[in-house]
């Protein structure tokens, strides 16, 4: 059934947008139109209500050998007077046979189309008549202020100068649905205040025509139109003031129980915003000078209305200025814009006039204010990524352009969701909640045309009873201005961005050659310092060998001291080496058996000489994901460490276990030796950090660094518990295999 | 004895010319060292050519190669050395000053026999000296191919 009555207001609008509204081919009978040539001879007229009073077939002749003396006059001065590109203009005013008429004329391409109106029985009026309504309303529309208030005027003061039984002003939204937003009612007829009609009331195509003829008068609905011929149909009549109207619409106005009607186009610069819409039960003709009055107040009207837009707008606009003002501010104050915006909700919030906000960049969400839930919030955001779209994306009814935003209709029915970073699919988010309002339709929009009794032909609706919508899924329109706030806030976060971005290149560039000179560094000192302590310790140990029987017990100990402290020198040279090798050379993480590992540092320790009794208690150990040169070197240096620090005891107990828990394992070694004061925990890993003399334990202070460098590159911790003279515990974790 | 294959020593360093020779007296070998103290020089020993044309001594039994060196370095020496049909089996020992060119020389693969950073301690020096310098002098045969014995 909904299908049958959708296809038919399909086929409505598909015959409404074919309907030649322009060229019906035939006026309004209540007159008479006559083509032109640039000769002033008739090529193709319309008699209508001239019949009594003109030859029967005027075509080949010239018009001003067909009218009386007066009207002569005028017509031979049309080509002189009338500037193309204007609509019709009031020419004069000429009695003939058949009566009194207006002779309006406007130019059409190379022709000119003389339009002769019927004048009513006081005609010809004067705008002088008028004028001083006309003033009136001028000082009111000064008094007013807003929109309402100057259309309550306007409805008042065009009803009381045509005396017709109503007068709305009706307003179209960005989907051309109506709305009438005042009313002046005589009583006479059904009062139409806040009801909507739908767009296809008012088709795309008449709705052009209004914007560019801004008065038009239907005096009777059941007026039988008077042909043009021959050819009427070529015959544009867009300027025209006779025009006949399409049937359909005459019918819809016999529906309505409306006889006749007059409509004043309203424009917000090119903008068809609106229009004046009269009716009267009865057929009714508005004196020609009382229209020019109409038309007038219209114009006033228009200007008043796209002085307030803007206006407003403007307001809106700066406004909003302000707020992006203090949100860049905020911004450049953080290291991270997103930082800015996150301490400052309120002022984020008011750059749309949004009821919440939220964040996402990097899979993080972060919501503000009445934001929906962060699943939604998500959800939503992979659908905007998913889609090609515009760097701005807004609705008033997220359910209405993506179904499963429907759920999150409460928090977030209006949204305006901009990108930050395509790369991250990182958004900014407004949203406002659902404003579930009722609206009145005059008569079911969905019904807007029937089948009539042939079944064939479509008939505009008989029924205009009032028909009532709850709207729900929708927010409070977003405006135009906040659009625009959104949009100016996401090229200013781009550029920051970007700078950023660059900035970022400028330092790692910088790092990377002061990586590089580092490297040189290292490398010069690997291999020109370790020379001279390696040549200072042989020559000293020649000199002891050759020379040694010579020396005194004095002079001995002395080279002895040369010795070993240019041994020591050399040592640290290498261990400073390692240290800094660990923190350039590239990870290769593979499975590792660590409990292997153990055997292997255990064997090359206990090799080295210690004699005493060490008691090795090795429990299981897991695998872990590491590099394993680098886990090597972790392992030998806490053996070690464990080793030397409990050589004291007899004997050393040295235990070794670990624990798996969800993605690390803890490996840890305790011994039972020297131990440390947990007060000095903290120094423990760092370079040259000894908290033992050096008499006691040898060693460069760089061991414990090297591990913890080590362990910190793989994503892992190290940490260490202790107890002086009691032993030692260093636990470290690392990714499991 | 007399036809005992020279040692040839390529080192930049007198200091460590002198350190070597010492280590080397230590293990009493016979074999006579020939310095060279570039690359260059080197070479020209090996393929016996300029100051070498005439060479009367015999190819080296083992090669101490030094890294680091002058005009030609270490690593281009051994490739020579490597490329050459005649000279490829000669044993080369290279001489590093850390740990980090041990690495260097790792990554080359050249066919290096075997190499040695060259320690702080004189002891270790002379002992490292001695088991690589006894294992090739004294035994005076180019190892057979495929079997290289690592220190």
């Amino acid at each position: 059934m909904s299908e049958t009555l959708a296809s038919i207001a399909d086929l409505d609008l598909a015959a409404c947008a074919r309907e030649p509204i322009r060229v019906p081919g035939s006026i309004q009978p209540h007159g008479a139109l006559f083509v032109l040539d640039a000769a002033g001879v008739v090529t193709k007229a319309a008699i209508g209500a001239l019949a009594a009073g003109i030859a029967a077939d005027p075509i080949g002749r010239p018009l001003a050998d067909l009218l009386p003396e007066e009207a002569r006059r005028i017509v031979e001065t049309l080509d002189t007077r009338l500037v193309a590109g204007r609509g019709a203009e009031h020419m004069g005013f000429v009695r003939t046979e058949a009566g009194a008429f207006h002779l309006v004329a406007h130019r059409s391409g190379g022709d000119i189309i003389v339009e002769l109106e019927r004048a009513l029985g006081d005609e010809p009026g004067s705008f002088d008549e008028v004028y001083p309504d006309v003033r009136a309303f001028l000082d009111a529309v000064q008094r007013t202020s807003g929109i309402q208030a100057l259309a309550d005027l306007a409805a008042r003061e065009v009803r009381r100068i045509t005396g017709l039984d109503r007068a709305l002003i009706y307003r179209f939204d960005e989907e051309w649905n109506g709305e009438v937003i005042a009313e002046d009612n005589g009583g006479r007829l059904p009062v139409y205040r806040d009801l909507r009609w739908p767009a296809s009331d008012i088709p795309a195509q008449a709705r052009d025509l209004y914007r560019l003829n801004r008065l038009r008068l239907i005096a009777d609905a059941h007026y039988e139109p008077a042909p043009i011929a021959p050819d009427g149909g070529t015959v544009d009549l867009t300027y025209s003031v006779l025009r006949s109207v399409s049937p359909v619409h005459l019918e819809y106005m016999r529906n309505m129980a409306t006889m006749a009607s007059m409509s004043i186009s309203l424009l917000s610069g090119d903008r068809l915003w609106g229009l004046i819409s009269c009716h009267h039960l009865d057929p009714a003709r508005v004196p020609y000078h009382v229209r020019a009055a109409c038309e007038f107040i219209g114009q006033v009207v228009s200007m008043q209305i796209a002085a307030h837009e803007a206006s407003a707008l403007a307001t809106r606009r700066d406004a909003l200025r302000g707020v992006q003002g203090k949100l860049l501010a905020h911004m450049a104050a953080e290291d991270h814009f997103i930082d800015g915006l996150l301490a400052h909700p309120r002022d984020l919030m008011a750059l749309t006039g949004a009821d919440g906000a939220a964040i996402v960049a990097g899979g993080r969400c972060t919501r503000l204010g009445e934001a929906p839930p962060e699943a939604g919030i998500l959800a939503l955001v992979e659908w905007l990524s998913g889609e090609d779209r515009e760097d701005v994306f807004l609705t008033d009814s997220l359910a209405a352009e993506w179904p499963d935003g429907a759920a999150l209709k409460d928090m977030g029915s209006g949204v305006v969701a901009i990108s930050i970073s395509q790369i991250h699919d990182s958004y900014l988010l407004w949203f406002r909640p659902e404003l579930v309002r009722t609206v009145s339709w005059g008569g079911d929009p969905a019904k807007r045309a029937e089948l009539g009794p042939d079944g064939l032909r479509l008939h505009p609706r008989k029924s205009f009873e009032i028909w009532q919508e709850t709207v729900q899924l929708h927010a409070r329109p977003w405006q135009e201005a906040e659009r625009d706030a959104a949009a100016e806030l996401r090229v200013a976060i781009v550029d920051i961005v970007l700078r950023r971005a660059e900035e970022m290149a400028a330092l790692s560039e910088r790092l990377t050659a002061i990586n590089k000179e580092l490297e040189a560094f290292s490398y010069s000192v690997s291999h020109d310092l370790r020379a001279p302590f390696r040549h200072i310790v042989g020559y000293a140990q020649l000199l002891k060998k050759f020379e040694g029987e010579r020396l005194s017990e004095r002079g001995d100990r002395y080279i002895e001291t040369i010795i070993e402290s240019a041994i020591s020198a050399g040592q640290l040279v290498d261990d400073l080496l390692s240290y800094s090798q660990m923190g350039r050379s590239t990870i290769t993480p593979v499975s590792i058996d660590v409990a292997a590992m153990v055997a292997e540092a255990r064997t090359n320790l206990t090799m080295e000489g210690d004699r005493h009794r060490i008691d090795w208690r090795i429990g299981p150990l897991a695998p872990v994901r590491a590099d394993p040169v680098m886990v090597r070197l972790v392992v030998q240096n806490l053996l070690e460490n464990a080793l030397k620090f409990s050589r004291d005891r007899e004997p050393a107990v040295i235990e070794i276990g670990s624990e798996a828990k969800e993605d690390e394992v803890v490996t840890h070694v305790r011994d039972n030796g020297a131990g440390f004061d947990m007060a000095y925990v903290d120094k423990l890993f760092g370079v040259f950090q000894r908290l033992h003399r050096e008499e006691e334990f040898e060693g460069t202070g760089i061991g414990l660094a090297n591990v913890k460098r080590i362990v910190e590159r793989h994503g892992g911790r190290v940490w260490a518990e202790g107890e002086l003279d009691k032993g030692a515990t260093f636990f470290f974790a690392l990714p499991a295999a | 004895m007399a036809d005992l294959k020279p040692i040839l020593l390529v080192e930049d360093s007198p200091k460590d010319v002198e350190l070597t020779l010492a280590a080397l007296e230590q293990c009493q070998l016979a074999n006579a060292v020939i310095i060279a103290r570039d690359g260059a020089e080197a070479l020209d020993y090996l393929f016996a050519r300029g100051i070498y044309e005439n060479r009367k001594t015999a190819d080296p039994a083992v090669v101490l190669l030094d890294l680091k060196l002058p005009k030609v370095d270490g690593l281009e020496v051994l490739e020579q050395i490597k490329k050459d049909s005649h000279l490829k089996g000669t044993p080369v020992v290279m001489l590093t000053s850390s740990r980090e060119e041990r690495d260097l020389v790792r990554s080359y693969s050249l066919g290096v026999n075997a190499f040695v950073v060259k320690p702080v301690g004189f002891e270790q020096f002379f002992e490292a000296i001695r088991d690589l310098g006894m294992f090739w002098a004294v035994l005076n045969e180019p190892p057979p191919r495929g079997s290289v014995p690592r220190p």
